[in-house]
């Protein structure tokens, strides 16, 4: 399992292809929007500039359903565990787009009350800049994540995972065995000390009748 | 046409009010907290122009204005006349530091609810009287009133649980005659993780 | 939860929170509520998750840094914002504008109204299922974009106007630009009239839901679009006139129900009043100076400051030191998309402005959002929501 999946091969890399084509073509975004950034998102959405034309034609507002968390608009304090938490929701793969300044640094809300930068609570992928940003600043960085995501390697990140989860289920093994014997420690010991106590009882008795 | 002039001079008459020289282009009248709620009644329901509607409620902190004598703090009331149009007046009321006290507009106009909770959120300043004083814009866990002159603007505060509305649900079915007999269980969200990493001050 | 209702009736109601990142919430408001089944029993809202500290950021700043922030508050019209913050300092001068600045002014003024309501209508649209009417709508929206992109350099947050005057002056070809605008935002009304005026759907999600009456809506403090749906004909620009509104011809319009069918069709009558102003302004337009020339107010032109030692002292003051507003406390509304925008300025003299509260038109709105809600649908809240169209921006500055 371990060594021959790691090894790009014909059939590994066909299915890498396969896979991010597959994910590039067919972002769905989950528009996170607050402020102003959301209406520009608006604006790519429909008509002149048009998202669908991409794949990301289906706007989900569900982080179950949707591969990229897209931030647009200001993040205060009052907001940040409620995005942390819609991150948290959504299924893996996720990818996160800060658009705008303040989503990327705060802006120029230099303030006791927002966030300065995502990047605080969430990681990020792609930065847009501009207060707000163009819609051709936004599917710009829609290209640079596509970029990103034809890098990845399915397989690769697939072996990473199955090593973490097996190493994940060898530490718990571990672990719940430790538990198990200190257990048993406990309670054997326990059971000897009982045992002492009623033989002691018994002798007394014993030696009660006996008198 | 009564104008507004007039009205101020009822009243300096009936509630002491004393006219505010920094307000050079509309008319501004100081009145003492005890009469607030009694000027603002007459203002509403008994002067010769009838202001019906309340425009803003602004709190203002006087700690660093220059040659300031008086209290720290005022609360500045902005009302509009809808029956004559056009009709403005505003009332100050000044509220010292020792005593943050004022009383409550909510009775007569529906929107004071939330400018009042917005006020003490800002400024600390206690409305006597209102049902539901909480703060409005900032978290649960904010400590201190952000915009008190001497609050430092980048003091960050972090907020490590989501806001909790179930007390003021509650509250709010006890206003509509329904009386809470079993609570539903709150929702944990608890994330202690969260603070970790942050940027505190 | 279990509740005993005034007959002493046992009621088991469900608490469902709404938000604050709900697609019909537009931005981050939230609402909790107590259900019957589907019938709202009690709801209470909470607002804050966009408080950005417009209020202390302002304090940081000079009066002419203040703009930018004020085009963040509505982000649908920021013009609109602009303009309102100037006007009140310019009157706090006492200084009145140039003419052409003052047409011009009108002219973008109802422009981005025209703006707002479109997204407040096609929002509205969108949230009730409908996605056709959000495209109508969007085009004439962004022509006016375009507009505001040749004009300003920016598309949504443009910081067009300067206290005393304007950033820059238009561009050749403006008026053509804002006629064809005005030509495809007709057809567009034409075609959201069609899909709005005898929609069963339609109809039958929006007529008599979120009802108030016209004293409630006056004791919440409700403004604008809203207030007139509920049958009062009050308008800043009627009531208390500026920039010679009062003689343009133009009506303020005015519902009878106060629903939120009415909310969302005083909005579409609004902007074919708009487009009779912008129509009636573009004539008006005459040339002359955009800025008053006063080097306390605004910055001498390049001309003058490369020519003449005041014009350059006064660039070197202004910029430096930022202009000095005369000391006091003044008030100034002013009639924007969704009600009065107001001002409560409070002044020290210095460079600095030493407290701007902002009066936002869509708080008092969202204050009486319990009273549309309780006693309806789930499902009516999101009709309603729409309808009032709160801009969270504005909302929690």
């Amino acid at each position: 399992m371990t060594d021959v999946a790691e090894k790009p091969n014909f059939i590994t890399s066909s299915l890498d292809f396969l896979v991010n084509w597959g994910r590039t073509n067919s972002l769905w975004p989950f528009p996170y929007g607050t402020a102003c950034c959301a209406i520009e998102f608006m604006s790519t959405e429909v008509g002149r500039y048009d998202l669908s034309r991409i794949g990301s034609e289906y706007v989900r507002f569900t982080p179950r359903q949707s591969d990229v968390l897209l931030v647009s608009g200001t993040i205060t304090y009052k907001q940040a565990p409620i995005l942390k938490r819609i991150y948290e929701q959504m299924a893996e793969p996720r990818w996160v787009i800060a658009m705008g300044a303040c989503a990327c640094s705060g802006g120029f809300y230099d303030c006791y009350c927002t966030v300065p930068g995502i990047d605080h609570i969430i990681p990020v992928d792609v930065y847009i800049g501009g207060c707000p940003s163009r819609p051709e600043a936004f599917f710009d960085a829609m290209f640079d994540l596509q970029k990103k995501i034809k890098d990845e390697s399915y397989m690769k990140q697939r072996t990473e995972r199955v090593k973490e989860q097996l190493e994940m289920i060898k530490a718990k093994t571990a672990e719940a065995k430790e538990e198990v014997r200190e257990f048993a420690h406990e309670k054997v010991a326990e059971f000897k000390e009982l045992v002492a106590e009623k033989e002691k009882e018994f002798v007394e008795q014993t030696q009660f009748w006996k008198r | 046409m009564v104008n507004v002039d007039e009205i101020f001079s009822v009243l300096e008459e009936k509630f002491g009010a004393t006219k505010e020289s920094k307000d050079k282009w509309t008319v501004t009248a100081v009145v003492p907290a005890a009469y607030l709620h009694n000027a603002v009644q007459f203002l509403r329901d008994e002067s010769a122009i009838k202001f019906e509607m309340l425009v803003d409620i602004a709190g203002v902190d006087y700690l660093t204005y220059p040659n300031h004598e008086g209290p720290r703090f005022a609360v500045d009331y902005a009302f509009k006349s809808m029956s004559t149009p056009g009709a403005r007046i505003r009332l100050k009321v000044q509220v010292p530091e020792a005593d943050l006290n004022v009383p409550t507009l909510t009775d007569l106009y529906a929107n004071a609810n939330w400018y009042e909770r917005e006020v003490f959120d800002q400024f600390g300043i206690v409305f006597t009287g209102h049902p539901d004083l909480r703060r409005l814009l900032n978290h649960v866990e904010f400590v201190g009133h952000p915009l008190r002159k001497d609050y430092p603007a980048q003091k960050r505060q972090w907020l490590s649980t989501n806001d909790y509305l179930l007390p003021a649900l509650e509250k709010r079915l006890e206003v509509l005659g329904y009386r809470v007999v079993q609570r539903s269980k709150e929702v944990e969200t608890v994330d202690n993780e969260f603070l970790e990493g942050s940027i505190k001050e | 939860m279990i509740v005993l209702d005034h007959r002493g009736k046992r009621q088991s109601l469900m608490p469902l929170n709404v938000g604050p990142s709900h697609p019909a919430t537009h931005g981050c408001l939230r609402f909790l509520t107590a259900l019957d089944g589907e019938t709202i029993v009690a709801s209470v809202e909470e607002i804050g998750y966009l408080h950005r500290g417009f209020e202390k950021m302002v304090e940081r700043g000079t009066w002419q840094q203040v703009v930018p922030y004020t085009d963040r508050l509505n982000y649908c019209s920021a013009i609109m914002n602009n303009i309102a913050y100037c006007r009140a300092v310019e009157n706090m001068f006492g200084v009145e504008i140039t003419e052409r600045c003052k047409v011009l002014r009108v002219i973008v003024n109802e422009l981005s109204r025209i703006n707002d309501h479109f997204v407040c209508v096609a929002a509205a649209f969108q949230d009730l299922g409908g996605t056709t009417p959000f495209m109508y709508a969007f085009n004439p929206r962004e022509e006016i974009m375009c507009i505001w992109e040749k004009l300003t350099g920016a598309r949504l947050t443009n910081s067009y106007s300067r206290i005393g005057g304007l950033a820059r002056d238009s561009y050749d070809g403006f008026e053509q630009d804002v006629l064809a605008a005005l030509d495809s935002t007709e057809k567009a009304l034409k075609d959201l009239h069609a899909c709005l005026d005898r929609n069963r759907i339609f109809l039958d999600r929006t007529v008599g839901i979120g009802k108030i009456s016209a004293e409630k809506a006056i004791s919440y403090g409700w403004t604008g679009p809203c207030l007139r749906a509920c049958g009062v004909a009050s308008d800043l620009r009627k009531d208390e006139p500026y920039y010679d509104y009062e003689t343009y011809d133009w009506e303020v319009v005015v519902g009878t129900q106060g629903d939120c069918n009415d909310r969302l069709q005083v909005r579409l009558a609004e902007i074919e009043e708009s487009m009779k102003i912008v129509r009636q302004a573009l004539k008006r337009l005459a040339p002359g100076p955009i800025d008053i020339v006063d080097p306390r107010i605004r910055v001498p032109s390049h001309k003058l400051a490369y020519q003449d030692m005041e014009g350059l002292i006064g660039r070197f003051k202004s910029v430096y030191e930022g202009i000095r507003v005369p000391e006091g406390e003044y008030y100034c509304g002013s009639e924007c998309a969704n009600g009065e925008l107001g001002f409560t300025i409070i002044s020290d003299g210095s460079g600095h402005p030493y407290r701007i509260k902002v009066r936002p038109p869509c708080l008092t709105q969202f204050a009486a959002f319990h009273e549309l809600v309780e006693g309806g649908q789930l499902a009516d809240s999101m009709a309603v929501l729409s309808g009032l169209n709160i801009i969270a921006g504005e909302l929690d500055r």
